[in-house]
């Protein structure tokens, strides 16, 4: 039985004539919590992108929990949720109103009882009939999450979730990615905040130059060494 | 099936809460409406004896000119928090989306007539003596640039000069229904005479009915190549 | 090969002309039989043919694009759009002058001058949504994909279109002579060997341009 949630295979992309990707491939399975680090440039957002659908790499295909994102787009796309630094919700709207919204997009039967259960785990139940316009970052984020969870989904892409968050607000997002693969929910994120991104995951997956060149289970490595590590070459390339 | 009706009521409805909520695109186009009308009134005020002629060709101008208003609200509003990539990520048709977004401009646009056709009428002091035909005619033109104008309203949404360039794509595609439709507006406002219409009076042939008839295929034709085509567009 | 059928088209096109100036040169209207005028006709004709056909390869190519992805097609859209503008410039053009000295308005509302404003447009329209769009050259080629589509689907409406205006200043010529059915056939695909040619010198123009920047 294959339990791999996301499988990529041989993936490459180039824009024009940059090579952003070179023959990527990667298994990610239940409750993995992956973090993919990289430099500016080094392909982290366009590989998310590519798993999430919304880019076709040019060779090469992506599987989310078997389904083909490229030929079954809509059962691939029913299988996870994503999350990126903008918030992805509509400001007019107030938060129920946006998560009703995205619920009946996914298809969610009985959304209300699922809805308020959602904004009571992210703490927004208070602000329901507020426009997400007013929202603060921090709390904009909530809703985010919870947008994106609102179809309960084995999968949660991140990219750079934590760009503008304040402390409270990183912390509130940490112990919510943590509650989420503790439930068997499978993550995979992208941040330039390695620190707190290794707080949360429970994979490392690093990527220069279009090439995958590190792949480890956090618990094999020291984590501080390899946090030290990473900041120097980091320093070095850019 | 259901689960496409269920998106596009979703998208819809969506649409047009926001819409009138953010306020922001339909008062611009009535005020826009009415300016056109008002100015092409006080241009013609020397050939008033004409106000027949010139009442239908104010009425599509500002229509048009609205309706562009309308056509770039469609996707712009997407690009607020990147919002359109929401629409993406979920399991719904690109098709879906377009379908949508053009009821939403049908809708727009039909609030706009709604208004702007008795300010034509008392600017141009017309009569009108076939309704049914003018809230077809209306309507067909309405889905006209809707069509055309929500397709390219996705092209244009990265552009620096979305407005220019949305209004240069859309009027080019509409440019050969003009006529038609103008021809059609004449005769409903009875600058043709019913009984002259295919004689060629004021340089026209044709009918009504074969008037109408074009802009149904017109609009037969684009919705569905739109509707077809607005996957390539959206994407990255 | 390419050298070749260049010297034949230029071959052609000076054989066409001469023989439409002299041996088949059409006589001008009864007001004025001297003029030359009615002989625009051999550029006229040619230029609608050529405007029309660079546009249905427009079309192909963009159903070529958007079903294969492959850049050559757009390159090959992009030269014939270039070809088709001058074309359709030239049709315009001509068609202006023949209105002028035959009817005497530069431009007048017949269903021949509309359908040829029409396709210029378009033509426009399209050059510019090719330079003005930002992103990727995948993403332009792809939009630009879909206006040729749209625009092509628009050309039947413009020839349907001008049936509604009434066309009161039919052209009509006969040919008296087989020199000048000769110059008019001669001419058509001297031009459209022109078109070609154009179009297929510009594409390799593109593809060593887009090699050269992926190195």
């Amino acid at each position: 039985m294959n339990d791999m949630v996301i499988n990529v295979k041989s993936v490459s992309k180039a824009f024009d004539t940059r090579n952003v990707l070179r023959d990527i491939a990667i298994d990610i399975g239940t409750g993995q919590a992956v973090l993919i680090c990289g430099i500016n440039g080094a392909g982290k957002t366009t590989l998310l992108r590519i798993i999430a659908g919304l880019l076709q790499p040019d060779i090469g295909s992506v599987k989310l929990c078997g389904y083909n994102i490229r030929k079954d787009p809509e059962k691939a796309k029913s299988q996870f949720g994503m999350i990126s630094h903008k918030s992805m919700v509509y400001p007019e709207l107030t938060v129920l109103e946006n998560l009703s919204f995205f619920a009946r997009l996914y298809g969610v039967k009985d959304s209300d009882a699922n809805i308020t259960e959602l904004l009571q785990d992210v703490g927004l139940f208070s602000y329901r009939y507020d426009t997400a316009g007013i929202l603060s970052r921090g709390l904009l984020q909530r809703l985010a999450i919870a947008r994106a969870l609102v179809h309960r989904p084995a999968l949660l892409l991140a990219d750079e979730p934590f760009t503008g968050l304040d402390a409270k607000a990183c912390h509130h997002l940490i112990t919510v990615l943590n509650e989420f693969t503790k439930n068997g929910g499978t993550i995979v994120m992208t941040t330039h905040d390695i620190d707190i991104g290794l707080q949360c995951c429970n994979r490392v997956v690093v990527l220069d130059k279009s090439n995958l060149i590190f792949d480890a289970s956090t618990s094999d490595i020291d984590t501080a060494k390899f946090l030290k590590d990473y900041i120097s070459y980091a320093r070095s390339e850019t | 099936m259901r689960y496409f009706w269920l998106s596009l009521k979703a998208i819809f409805i969506k649409d047009i809460v926001t819409e009138l909520r953010a306020k922001q695109v339909l008062p611009t186009m009535i005020v826009l409406g009415m300016l056109i009308v008002w100015v092409l009134r006080m241009a013609s005020e020397a050939v008033l004896q004409s106000e027949a002629v010139i009442g239908p060709v104010a009425l599509w101008i500002a229509f048009l000119f609205a309706g562009l208003l309308a056509q770039e609200r469609s996707f712009a509003t997407e690009q607020q928090q990147d919002c359109i990539y929401a629409l993406l990520l979920a399991p719904v048709d690109e098709g879906t989306i377009y379908l949508a977004k053009l009821f939403v401009n049908i809708v727009l646009l039909s609030i706009f007539e709604i208004i702007i056709v008795p300010v034509v009428i008392v600017a141009f002091r017309l009569n009108i003596n076939n309704w049914p035909a003018l809230i077809g005619v209306l309507l067909l033109g309405n889905i006209a640039i809707s069509s055309v104008g929500t397709l390219f309203s996705a092209i244009v949404q990265l552009s620096r000069a979305r407005g220019a360039l949305l209004s240069i794509l859309v009027l080019v595609i509409l440019m050969p229904m003009m006529i038609p439709a103008t021809f059609a507006l004449l005769l409903v406002f009875g600058a043709i005479p019913p009984e002259m219409a295919g004689t060629g009076a004021l340089a026209f042939v044709g009918t009504l009915g074969s008037a109408v008839g074009y802009m149904i295929a017109f609009d037969a034709v684009f919705v569905v190549a739109c509707w077809l085509l607005f996957g390539f567009a959206i994407k990255e | 090969m390419r050298k070749i059928l260049l010297f034949i088209t230029l071959v052609l096109l000076l054989a066409s002309t001469w023989m439409a100036l002299t041996k088949g040169r059409i006589e001008g209207p009864s007001a004025n039989p001297d003029s030359p005028v009615r002989n625009i006709i051999y550029a006229h004709v040619p230029s609608s043919i050529c405007s029309l056909a660079c546009f249905t390869v427009l079309f192909v190519t963009a159903i070529g694009y958007l079903a294969r992805g492959n850049e050559s097609w757009d390159h090959v859209a992009s030269a014939t759009a270039e070809a088709g503008i001058v074309f359709a410039t030239v049709l315009n053009a001509t068609g202006s002058i023949f209105s002028r000295a035959e009817w005497g308005p530069w431009w007048t509302a017949s269903p021949r001058l509309i359908s040829s404003a029409v396709l210029w447009f378009l033509y426009v329209v399209y050059l510019i949504l090719r330079s003005s769009l930002p992103g990727s050259k995948k993403r332009r080629a792809r939009v630009c994909a879909v206006f040729a589509i749209i625009a092509f689907l628009d050309v039947p409406m413009v020839l349907y279109t001008a049936r509604f205006m009434e066309d009161i200043h039919k052209p009509s010529f006969t040919f008296d002579n087989l020199w000048q059915r000769g110059a008019f056939i001669m001419g058509i695909v001297s031009t459209m060997l022109l078109a070609a040619m154009l179009i297929w010198i510009k594409t390799d123009i593109l593809k060593i341009k887009s090699r050269l920047e992926a190195e």
